[in-house]
């Protein structure tokens, strides 16, 4: 099979995984579908233009682990069980009855709380890796014609985001280096007010250019290369869907199958 | 092709016409560069073409302007889509898509062409601009010469006839520039294409062009061959003022020519002995210290062991192609990358962790935008927050500024100043704090003729680093120049030494006059009338 898939597949793909993990609830099968993604990920997904999201979502994955372990363990109703450490409780007022802050940590709460969100993790790796494997922009390009202006909105406003955020970071590294003192509220306007020149001269010069480039003259819009499903990505989108009903066997499997089948992205560059 | 017939244009809530009854044709297979100071209405000259001006940008338009027989009166921008490709100042503001191909076929798909003249067509613009090995890259992965290339690329699907680019070579290092400029040149060899250039940088583009249209400081448009429009016109690159220098009778526009016209007076000059080129050493106590620098994002490493020493009064030249590793430089010596291996001392202080008040009182950085310092709702707003920044005296900012760049009114806002008047108020806002160290990032994108011999007049007595693409610029004004390649440093010495070691960086002058060593007007001047 050709190096790349549909990208409704790699997100079918992905998608039933994340569905599938969930309602498996089991930390072991998390981590070895993760891992697998992960392997395809690595194998697929290098050189795309977002090929980092997968990173990023692994990174953040963590976060969510450990901000919602702490949370957990200090915010909420106590679990009885087998009291690993104890926390001072904090005094609530009385109308909050119910809700508890602090307290006594039970090795039953901890173990919860971090099942859950190990398992949030991995939903979120999974979303990562579906992006990190097919350009979001495709999957727009491949919507129905009826929708597909609205596509082309939405990829024009997404492309915009990470250029915003390289304006923020520049003019804020501008502003210390003059002396400026770039933290806090009040210094917001020292960033706003450059940022939002910046933001308004570069909508003018892309709607200037979308302008002279016909955007809009012609009511019909063609499309460039239109996606097409390949006979084989049915096979490991069905073996996706299985996985949601029947989870441990079909979701291994399932998240197998691209690293079977899908020839690696980097021995098609060099063959 | 082009027809500008008695063309007036004058934009809202504003008293001064941009341009004034213009007139002029420009034939199929053209190529014509606009000249003329920053402000004047070059770029309006050239979106009046495809009718951004005034469909776009409001503006009231008197005469006439058409396109193949079309007038932009009648129509919008999107209707001359497939007759004019127009290419802004900043190509990566004007980029819609994110990868390469789809971002050539936007336009295409925009005017409803089928799916397989569509696929023909980039394919063979993929081809034309060298662009096929790049195809599904990321736009914003891309550097500024493959930017550059997509974004004429873009233009090109649509089969245009006339091919607008303003400033097309500015962000550019000298060999990306040549690389673009050639392929232009090869369009309007080929397929007669119309091109029309705005450039500030003449040297680069001037042996192109078959036609000048010249717009001066009082408004008047002149228009003609290169020859006639540079004999007397106040904008002119080095070749041209060596040729008026030496009283040649003729304005010769390329090295080849030139070289041709000045043989005798380089024979004579070969006889005699000269000893030129004031070879500066850094006299003063050593300013910065970087020893084995190394820089690594995501996995590349972008500097590579770097080591070196300025001293006190230099003016040094970091120069090499996009994305070497100039900027990394720099960032890293004024302390906004932190995340370097190696040392970096600055006056005995490593810059990552000072603090932002001492920073400011021992370097100076001016940005590649020097707008992103600025923040005030006008020039005297700026200067007063500047002298409280700085805890100097009141007003010492703005009579910096005054000496710099006299005339500009406190009451103006920033961005209604031109980039030069800009770059000198970021400058003095930097400058208060009188620093040890002055850092430029690319200083000289944008700015014209005039605009920079103000700025080196500016920066001279200070110790400067400074990055960038503008040969002429270092030969002028830098005492050393530090080439870099691949994060490494390949070549460090004088002005002289670097320059004329390699051809591609050489200045206009030092090529003609090879092998004398000489890089400016000046220097040659220098020599002719003390020995002639």
């Amino acid at each position: 099979m050709r190096g790349a898939l549909h990208p409704l597949t790699w997100w079918v793909w992905a998608g039933s995984l994340a569905v599938a993990i969930v309602s498996a609830r089991s930390i072991l099968l998390a981590i070895i579908v993760v891992t697998l993604v992960a392997l395809t990920v690595h194998r697929n997904g290098r050189g795309t233009a977002w090929s980092h999201s997968f990173r990023w979502a692994l990174i953040m994955g963590m976060w969510v682990v450990l901000i919602r372990t702490a949370i957990g363990v200090l915010v909420g109703v106590p679990i009885p069980g087998r009291t690993l450490f104890s926390i001072p409780v904090f005094p609530l007022p009385t109308w909050m009855a119910g809700v508890r802050v602090g307290g006594g940590v039970t090795l039953e709460r901890l173990t919860s709380t971090t099942h859950e969100s190990i398992i949030i993790a991995g939903v979120i790796a999974l979303i990562g890796a579906a992006t990190s494997l097919s350009n979001p922009h495709r999957l727009l390009r491949s919507l129905p014609i009826m929708i597909y202006e609205f596509g082309v909105a939405v990829v024009i406003a997404t492309t915009v985001v990470p250029q915003l955020v390289m304006s923020i970071t520049r003019i804020r590294q501008a502003q210390q280096m003059r002396g400026q003192s770039v933290r806090g509220i009040r210094q917001w306007k020292k960033i706003a007010l450059p940022l939002l020149e910046d933001a308004l001269s570069r909508s003018l010069d892309l709607a200037a250019a979308m302008d002279s480039r016909g955007y809009g003259f012609s009511r019909k819009r063609s499309r460039y290369r239109v996606e097409k499903i390949q006979s084989g990505e049915y096979g490991i989108a069905c073996a996706s869907i299985f996985a949601i009903f029947i989870p441990i066997p079909f979701v291994i499997f399932s998240a197998l199958l691209p690293l079977l089948v899908v020839k690696s992205r980097n021995q098609a560059v060099f063959a | 092709m082009i027809e500008f017939s008695n063309v007036s244009l004058i934009y809202p809530n504003s008293i001064n016409t941009v341009l004034e009854d213009l007139s002029f044709t420009v034939a199929e297979g053209e190529f014509v560069l606009v000249i003329g100071a920053t402000g004047l209405g070059k770029s309006s000259l050239l979106r009046l073409i495809n009718g951004l001006v005034p469909h776009h940008t409001g503006g009231i338009l008197a005469g006439e302007v058409s396109v193949d027989g079309t007038s932009t009166r009648s129509v919008k921008p999107g209707a001359l889509a497939h007759l004019v490709g127009i290419v802004g100042q900043n190509p990566l503001n004007g980029f819609v898509t994110d990868t390469v191909e789809e971002e050539l076929a936007f336009g295409l798909e925009a005017l409803n062409f089928p799916p397989d003249v569509m696929r023909k067509r980039v394919e063979e613009v993929l081809d034309l601009m060298s662009l096929a090995a790049l195809r599904s890259r990321s736009i914003t992965s891309l550097s500024g010469g493959e930017q550059q290339r997509v974004a004429i690329g873009s233009a090109l699907v649509m089969h245009p006839k006339v091919l607008v680019l303003d400033e097309p070579t500015s962000a550019l290092d000298p060999i990306a520039a040549e690389e673009v400029l050639s392929i232009l040149q090869r369009l309007v060899h080929d397929l007669s294409l119309t091109v029309i250039v705005a450039e500030h940088r003449l040297e680069r583009v001037i042996h192109f062009a078959d036609r000048i249209i010249y717009i001066q400081a009082n408004g008047e448009t002149k228009i003609g061959t290169p020859q006639e429009i540079l004999k007397d016109s106040e904008i002119a690159p080095p070749i041209v003022h060596l040729a008026r220098a030496l009283d040649l009778p003729e304005v010769a526009l390329s090295v080849r020519e030139m070289r041709r016209a000045t043989q005798p007076f380089r024979e004579k000059l070969l006889k005699i002995d000269v000893v030129t080129g004031s070879k500066f050493e850094g006299t003063g106590k050593e300013l910065v210290k970087i020893k084995k620098l190394s820089l690594s994002y995501e996995n590349s490493e972008v500097l590579h062991d770097i080591s070196l020493n300025i001293h006190e009064g230099e003016i040094v030249a970091i120069m090499g192609r996009n994305g070497a590793g100039k900027s990394s430089l720099l960032r890293s010596m004024v302390g906004i990358v932190t995340t370097y291996e190696g040392q970096i001392e600055i006056d005995g202080r490593a810059p990552n962790n000072l603090k932002a008040a001492d920073r400011s009182r021992l370097i100076g950085f001016i940005p590649q935008e020097p707008s992103d310092l600025l923040y005030g709702q006008s020039v005297g707003q700026e200067c007063t927050q500047a002298d409280k920044d700085n805890r100097v005296l009141p007003g010492t900012t703005l009579e910096l500024l005054q000496k710099l760049v006299p005339g500009i009114s406190p009451s103006t806002h920033p961005r209604d100043l031109s980039e030069g008047q800009r770059l000198a108020l970021a400058l003095s806002v930097v400058l208060s704090a009188k620093p040890n160290l002055l850092v430029l990032d690319e200083p000289t994108r944008g700015l014209d003729y005039s605009a920079k011999a103000s700025l080196i007049n500016q920066l001279r007595g200070h110790t400067v680093v400074l990055a960038t693409h503008d040969v002429e610029l270092v030969a002028e004004f830098a005492t050393r120049v530090i080439f870099i390649a691949e994060g490494e440093i390949v070549a460090d010495g004088s002005t002289i030494d670097v320059l004329l070691s390699s051809p591609a960086f050489a200045p206009q002058i030092a090529k003609v006059m090879s092998p004398s060593p000489w890089l400016t007007v000046n220097d040659v001047i220098k020599v002719v009338g003390t020995s002639l």
